[in-house]
């Protein structure tokens, strides 16, 4: 079932509403082989999302948009510290297709304070690939940075360096601070609403062409941005991926306070291919 | 059918000094086990060292529920059953300062 608000292209791939579990959305990790040691540092502690019912000190239980439940992603009270929650699948033939989601972004409500600046930043990223290339749209909000509002949307193009763990195993560390560059026309204001203890669901529609491996279109709320310029990371294909169809979702924080990415569900759609 | 979940906490990280592992909502659970699964004990007086569970209301504050485990002095397993824990959990211990046990901690939920 849809849950409601959501406008799916013609054939839905999942609908997930977190009132049913995690389905299938989990920790990252990085890539190793025999020991952890092999790990990229920046990868070893990624934090693991769970299921919250937005419950604050002050007001109790808010509930998710749709019900109770919301996948909650937490990192840890460390500037710079990241949590990462994604999906695996594959898929099937190449065709438009598009990615919602309703998701509230906060810090924790450690102090009495606005703590708007507290978020760095949060993001949607795909990692897909076909049988020729590995293609990775990165899309990140950037909040705040050292203690100013920076409210824009961001993308990444240049890939980052790899590891090689081993002859078929490789890692990199793509959604480092290093690399983003400007949405053209990127800059929106997000209800904060004056409280670290109040949440406003947003709405957010990313749509990727796998036959181009380029952007189609970036809704979020009431702003449409123009993506024409908006480039993926693209590599040759490595080894063992191929027809990959990964979504994740990650949030870090800029100060020594918890940042939260709270996602109420989740919908992946597919066009028909023309 | 059932719910379950399990989560990984921490991933072979050394505990020193005052620890608590990050606070981890579980309100859809009726029962939890934590498991700290020992890679290595990191001293004789590791199983002198009580690990407490911890309840909050909101993620802020916390105190200590009934259940409580000990690390064993040699890579092992070890569990804590936990009931009536409301919303938050989490560890929490002081280690020795001659202690660096390493650990691998999980939390199974089930609801």
């Amino acid at each position: 079932m849809i849950p409601a608000g959501y406008e799916p292209l013609d054939r839905v791939v999942y609908a997930d509403d977190f009132d049913r579990g995690a389905q299938g959305w989990t920790l990252l990790t990085g890539n190793y082989e025999r020991s952890l040691d092999s790990l990229i540092a920046e990868q070893r502690d990624f934090r693991p999302p769970m299921l919250s019912s937005l419950t604050m000190w002050d007001t109790g239980t808010a509930g998710s948009l749709h019900g109770t439940y919301a996948l909650k992603l937490a990192t840890r009270p460390h500037p710079g510290s990241i949590s990462v929650a994604l999906k695996r699948t594959t898929f099937r033939r190449p065709c438009p297709i598009q990615v919602e989601a309703y998701f509230a972004v906060k810090p924790e409500a450690t102090d009495l304070v606005l703590g708007d600046r507290d978020v760095r930043a949060f993001g949607i990223f795909l990692d897909l690939q076909d049988g020729r290339e590995r293609v990775m749209p990165h899309l990140r909000y950037h909040n705040a940075e050292a203690g100013e509002r920076r409210h824009r949307w961001l993308f990444k193009k240049d890939r980052p360096p790899v590891k090689t763990i081993s002859g078929e195993t490789r890692s990199h560390f793509h959604l480092g601070p290093d690399g983003w560059l400007d949405v053209p026309g990127g800059e929106q204001d997000l209800c904060y609403n004056e409280l670290p203890t109040k949440q406003n669901w947003h709405y957010l529609n990313v749509g990727f062409d796998l036959r181009s491996m380029t952007y189609t279109h970036l809704h979020c709320n009431n702003r449409t941005f123009e993506v024409t310029d908006v480039s993926p990371m693209r590599m040759p294909a490595w080894p063992n991926l191929d027809q990959m169809l990964n979504v994740g979702f990650w949030v870090e924080t800029d100060t020594a306070v918890r940042a939260f990415l709270y996602l109420d569900s989740v919908v992946v759609s597919a066009g028909t291919p023309s | 059918m059932i719910e379950s979940h399990t989560a990984v906490l921490d991933r072979d990280v050394t505990w020193t000094g005052e620890i608590t592992t990050e606070p981890y909502e579980a309100g859809w659970a009726t029962e939890a086990l934590f498991f700290v699964r020992v890679l290595d004990s990191g001293g004789a007086d590791a199983a002198t060292v009580p690990v407490h569970v911890e309840i909050s209301p909101d993620g802020l504050h916390w105190t200590r529920h009934d259940a409580v485990l000990s690390l064993g002095t040699a890579p092992g397993v070890y569990a804590a059953p936990v009931t009536h824990f409301g919303n938050w959990l989490r560890l929490s211990a002081a280690v020795p300062a001659d202690v660096h046990p390493r650990v691998i901690v999980y939390l199974a939920l089930k609801g």
